[in-house]
């Protein structure tokens, strides 16, 4: 009797710290006990990883926080469920936000795409988006930023920068964005020097920052001087790029220089605030879903940031090409491959 | 800077793979003990968790690593305690316990960093300490002697841990209460108390692995930051036969592969890298298929002890 006792109180407890980091409405959201009038638009936001993961998840979390400063706190709530890696699980999230009546609802992650088509076709006044993704319903939009523009641009970057001529990839699991973003690089580095060498390895995870920076400290033995990589596990690797003399680091999804600033030489941003609020006027105008929304330089949703504090460390000629390069990606002159299915 | 030297690659494949070994071999040892003594506990990369964030947390807080292994040391010796309470002395299943003290210490570890820390943030970590003389020897130097505090702790570790298992009567103890419990509690062992102490030593080192790889390697704390090294050092047990020169073995030979297939990538050898990140796990499962016949494991794993009772 009393094991059973336990471990009804054991299971208790742990349900209880899991749903202690689980949903949680941000405090942003203005307290409004009833506020009948204003037309108020209601955004939830299902994330795979963390909201502070300094990558995807925490990209999408500031631009929706812009949007809420710029159209005003008690127009836009927001709710987030973090720490949804586990289809399912999300699944349960997505159609519990459905049924709360919520406006819009934002599966921020590739694997959320077949959990979706089981969850909007019972939601028909629902907007819902989900990316990196192409495949939309009437009421589901797709999201899908090219980042192998940025990651070229940050290529051509390393490789006119880089001193030991070896420019190291930390990836995480060789599949979608992140092949995406690595081939951008890759092209990016033999464009702008040809006789700078691409290494890329993966760590066979998204989340491992132990194992992300391991891979970082035998790409930097093995000669890299300048690195980058995607996913949340990404800011492994940057701690062991920061602690070593020399070595820098390029960042995509959104700058990462808040904790290395010595070391995090520019990045590739995504300005989230820009799609949310297309989503948002589309919506207004009636469309609910159905659209495939590109991110891209040519727009502004992609941008290229490069850390004041660490001008002095990249060539004028480096950053003159690529500034060229960008512009041309702009015009639609340059166009950067995507990988070979 | 294309040239390295092929040796010079060869110490790195040997230096990270002593490095990765760390956190297997230290929480793999103090899981020995604890199966040993016939419990078995799966909550260890719970306990991970836990240590993990402590040892990261004290460090933040206080500006001291060394302070930061003694914090996650005790709260190891609590979560230790806590599934010695459930599975010792309310006789709870012990791998439905250990799953829940796995869940646990992944909710209240990531509750806690949301708490109190809030974003990712980095520490000064252990620094490498270079042995004296030996780091100097050609070789052996670099891969063996220029690691942090917590690698070296962790290989002399295996001896000791060796010399306490078998040749104290502590070890005999354990070793007792974890094949034939019955007989030893007629002699007068406390059955119950033995379990209770591997339990803490064993939730202390697995504090002290996971605190290894927030302040001796990552120097910093992300949700989920084991990536289920934990259940690794449980399987490394089992490939070891419950005895420090095996677990030290496996512990090896899995970093090795690992260390050996991150190089393997780098340098842009041209194998698959779907293979390439297996390798690890493959090579260890191959070993343990091929190398051993009969399995031996402590009789009493797994079954509480109740007086009086077969089992």
């Amino acid at each position: 009797m009393k094991k059973r006792i336990l471990a009804l109180l054991l299971a208790a407890l742990t349900l209880l710290t899991l749903s202690g980091c689980g949903t949680k409405p941000t405090a942003q959201s203005a307290p409004a006990p009833e506020a009948p009038k204003v037309e108020k638009i209601r955004i939830a936001l299902v994330l795979p990883a963390t909201v502070d993961d300094l990558a995807w998840g925490q990209s999408m979390v500031e631009g929706l926080k812009a949007v809420q400063k710029t159209m005003g706190a008690d127009k836009v709530e927001v709710a987030i469920s973090e720490k949804l890696g586990n289809a399912v699980d999300a699944g349960s999230a997505i159609r519990q936000y459905a049924t709360q009546g919520y406006d819009i609802i934002l599966a921020h992650g590739s694997q959320y795409q077949s959990v979706l088509t089981e969850i909007t076709k019972d939601f028909p006044k629902t907007t819902f988006a989900y990316g990196t993704g192409f495949a939309t319903q009437p009421n589901v939009f797709a999201y899908d930023p090219q980042a192998q523009e940025g990651g070229y641009l940050l290529g051509m970057l390393a490789a006119m920068t880089t001193k030991s001529g070896i420019v190291g990839i930390v990836g995480p699991v060789e599949s979608g964005d992140a092949v995406k973003y690595n081939y951008g690089v890759q092209q990016g580095v033999l464009k702008g020097k040809a006789d700078v060498k691409t290494r890329t390895a993966y760590t066979g995870s998204f989340n491992d920052i132990v194992g992300a920076g391991n891979l970082a400290k035998t790409q930097m033995s093995a000669g890299a001087d300048i690195l980058t990589g995607s996913s949340q596990q990404a800011v492994g690797a940057l701690r062991a790029v920061a602690e070593t003399k020399d070595k820098y680091w390029l960042s995509t999804d959104m700058d990462q220089s808040s904790i290395a600033p010595d070391h995090v030489l520019a990045a590739q941003v995504y300005n989230w605030e820009k799609v949310v609020t297309k989503i948002i006027e589309l919506r207004k105008k009636g469309t609910l879903g159905g659209q495939v929304l590109t991110l891209g330089f040519a727009d502004g949703t992609i941008d290229l940031k490069y850390n004041a504090k660490l001008a002095d460390k990249i060539p004028a000629a480096a950053k003159a090409a690529v500034e060229q390069a960008k512009q041309d990606i702009i015009s639609g002159k340059l166009k950067v491959e995507l990988p070979k299915k | 800077m294309e040239g390295v030297v092929n040796s010079d690659i060869i110490i790195i494949i040997l230096a990270t793979g002593i490095r990765l070994a760390t956190p297997y071999l230290l929480a793999a040892l103090g899981e020995m003990f604890v199966q040993r003594s016939g419990v078995y506990n799966l909550g260890v990369e719970g306990i991970m968790m836990m240590g993990a964030f402590a040892g990261f947390y004290a460090t933040l807080q206080l500006g001291s690593p060394l302070l930061g292994i003694v914090i996650s040391l005790v709260i190891g010796a609590l979560m230790g305690l806590l599934m010695a309470l459930v599975s010792v002395t309310f006789k709870a299943e012990q791998g439905i316990s250990g799953i829940g003290l796995y869940m646990f210490g992944w909710g209240l570890s990531g509750l806690l960093f949301r708490l109190y820390v809030g974003g990712i943030t980095s520490v000064e970590g252990l620094k490498a300490i270079k042995i004296p003389f030996l780091s100097n020897i050609p070789f052996f130097g670099p891969v063996l002697f220029d690691h942090n505090g917590l690698v070296y702790t962790a290989f002399l570790l295996v001896p000791l841990t060796g010399f306490i298992l078998f040749k104290t009567s502590w070890g005999l103890n354990v070793r007792a209460v974890g094949n034939k419990p019955e007989a030893a509690d007629t002699l007068g062992v406390s059955v119950v108390r033995i379990r209770y102490q591997c339990l803490i030593v064993g939730g202390m080192l697995a504090a002290l692995a996971g605190a290894f790889l927030t302040i001796g390697q990552a120097n910093m704390y992300a949700d989920n930051i084991t990536a289920g090294r934990g259940f690794i050092a449980i399987a490394l047990v089992y490939f070891g036969r419950w005895s420090p020169w095996g677990i030290l073995l496996g512990s090896l030979l899995f970093s090795l592969a690992d260390s050996f297939q991150s190089m393997v990538q780098v340098l842009g050898i041209n194998f698959p890298y779907e293979l390439a990140v297996i390798l690890p796990y493959m090579v260890t499962i191959i070993a343990l298929a091929i190398s051993y016949g009969r399995v031996w494991a402590p009789a009493a794993l797994g079954k509480p002890f109740q007086r009086g009772t077969r089992g």
